[in-house]
């Protein structure tokens, strides 16, 4: 009876939950985005090692984000983490040019995986308050995102510094995920 | 043997698979489009205009009709943003242009996007479908009888689409099928006046709908119709050898 009431509840209201990776090369910005959503302050932070991991309400979507720490050596790890992953969230430094390229790989090895084919990808061109940052449009054409043909993808201008752009992506995100994703 | 019956039964019921792209200038209501023709085609609800933000990406929406599939996809009409377009024209099979008619300052610049989309070579041939979108403002309802027809030819028009011969266009009106929220004030029935010319309607290779408020069955036709073109289209005929050329090398 109660899980009953629990279901129409839930059914009422709408909760959903939903799994997220946080994804990107280091120090393009994960874990002050994670702590932004979850806090809507910036704390400090020190490069990942292992993962954190915040459960984030929003819209109705109980979001459970998981932040991978993105150093080269650890991130043949991340794949630990794919199975029942909703979505992607990838975080690229935009100032940092020299990288681009480097992200881009990580991001179509990524999008290779069978685990992670139903999940629909929101790609954070992060660091906007830097001088020199690339626009949306920009490092969609550096992420070569329009290689992806399959399922649903979206780009944001964001600064987690400044708390630019992350909850607009989390908006998309939510409603993409609503209306049956990928 | 069994591969060949295998491949026999695939042959019978196996769906043909359909790409479409939908574009068209940021605000034509491309994704409201997207949602409606997810709500009306499959068991999801689609999003409510309201809660659309603008797509800076793909969107896609797989639907079943006609016995076939068709998957659409939906990407953003920002300036920046047009420059992917094309990296999704070779494996289109047809494209639904969409244009907000209800306001006329944007004309000019859906017009010049849609002449270059026209251009290029990598949509040669794929059947076109025009929606003149956003024919909900109540000025419309007191035109009652030609309001969607006048706009419709005024628009081809306008967009001097006359050279389109090899295309199949369609000019079709989805009146009242969004509701814009952000629209106030619509446009007044002496600015509509100007587009109303009744003997405007010469032997152009259109063919156009009025779309009727909200059980949609007017995107239906559209659909139907965009199914039976691309289905014996050339162009199709095309990407499918290229399809199964592709397919037996990866064997």
């Amino acid at each position: 009876m109660g899980i009953l009431f629990t279901r129409m509840f839930s059914s009422l209201f709408g909760n959903q939950e939903a799994r997220i990776l946080v994804l990107g090369l280091d120090n393009a910005g994960k874990t002050t985005i994670l702590y932004r959503l979850q806090m809507g302050e910036v704390v400090s932070t020190i490069p990942t090692i292992g993962f954190n991991v915040e459960t984030v309400q929003y819209n109705n979507i109980k979001f459970q984000v998981w932040d991978l720490g993105g150093q080269t050596s650890i991130r043949p790890y991340w794949r630990c983490y794919f199975p029942n992953t909703q979505a992607i969230i990838y975080v690229v430094d935009s100032s940092d040019t020299d990288r681009l390229v480097t992200a881009k790989d990580e991001f179509h090895a990524i999008l290779e995986e069978e685990e992670l084919k139903g999940a629909v990808v929101l790609i954070f061109a992060n660091k906007q308050d830097l001088p020199g940052a690339l626009d949306d449009a920009a490092v969609t054409e550096a992420l070569e995102l329009h290689k992806i043909k399959n399922r649903q993808w979206s780009i944001f201008k964001t600064s987690a510094i400044k708390g630019e752009g992350i909850f607009e992506g989390l908006d998309w995100l939510s409603n993409t995920l609503k209306s049956g994703g990928g | 043997m069994f591969s060949l019956f295998y491949g026999f039964w695939k042959y019978i019921f196996s769906k043909t698979e359909f790409h479409v792209l939908i574009l068209g200038i940021d605000k034509a209501g491309k994704t409201t489009l997207l949602e409606k023709l997810k709500a009306l085609y499959s068991n999801l609800e689609g999003l409510p205009p309201d809660r659309i933000v603008p797509t800076v990406g793909l969107n896609i929406g797989r639907i079943e009709a006609s016995n076939t599939k068709l998957i659409f996809w939906d990407l953003g009409g920002q300036v920046g943003l047009r420059t992917i377009w094309e990296k999704y024209y070779e494996e289109a099979h047809a494209v639904i242009y969409v244009i907000d008619a209800s306001s006329p300052l944007r004309f000019e610049d859906s017009k010049s996007a849609l002449e270059k989309v026209l251009r290029h070579t990598d949509l040669q041939g794929a059947p076109l479908l025009i929606l003149a979108n956003k024919q909900v403002l109540p000025s419309w309802v007191l035109m009652v009888g030609y309001e969607g027809t006048v706009s419709s030819s005024k628009l081809a028009r306008y967009l001097n689409l006359m050279e389109l011969d090899e295309r199949l266009l369609v000019m079709v009106l989805l009146r009242c099928v969004l509701i814009w929220q952000d629209i106030d004030g619509a446009v007044s029935s002496s600015e509509l006046a100007r587009y109303l010319d009744l003997k405007e309607l010469d032997e152009r290779p259109y063919m156009f709908e009025g779309v009727s408020a909200y059980d949609g069955t007017k995107i239906k036709d559209c659909i139907d119709w965009l199914v039976e073109v691309m289905e014996r289209s050339k162009r199709t005929d095309r990407l499918r050898a290229r399809a199964g050329v592709a397919g037996s090398l990866n064997v």
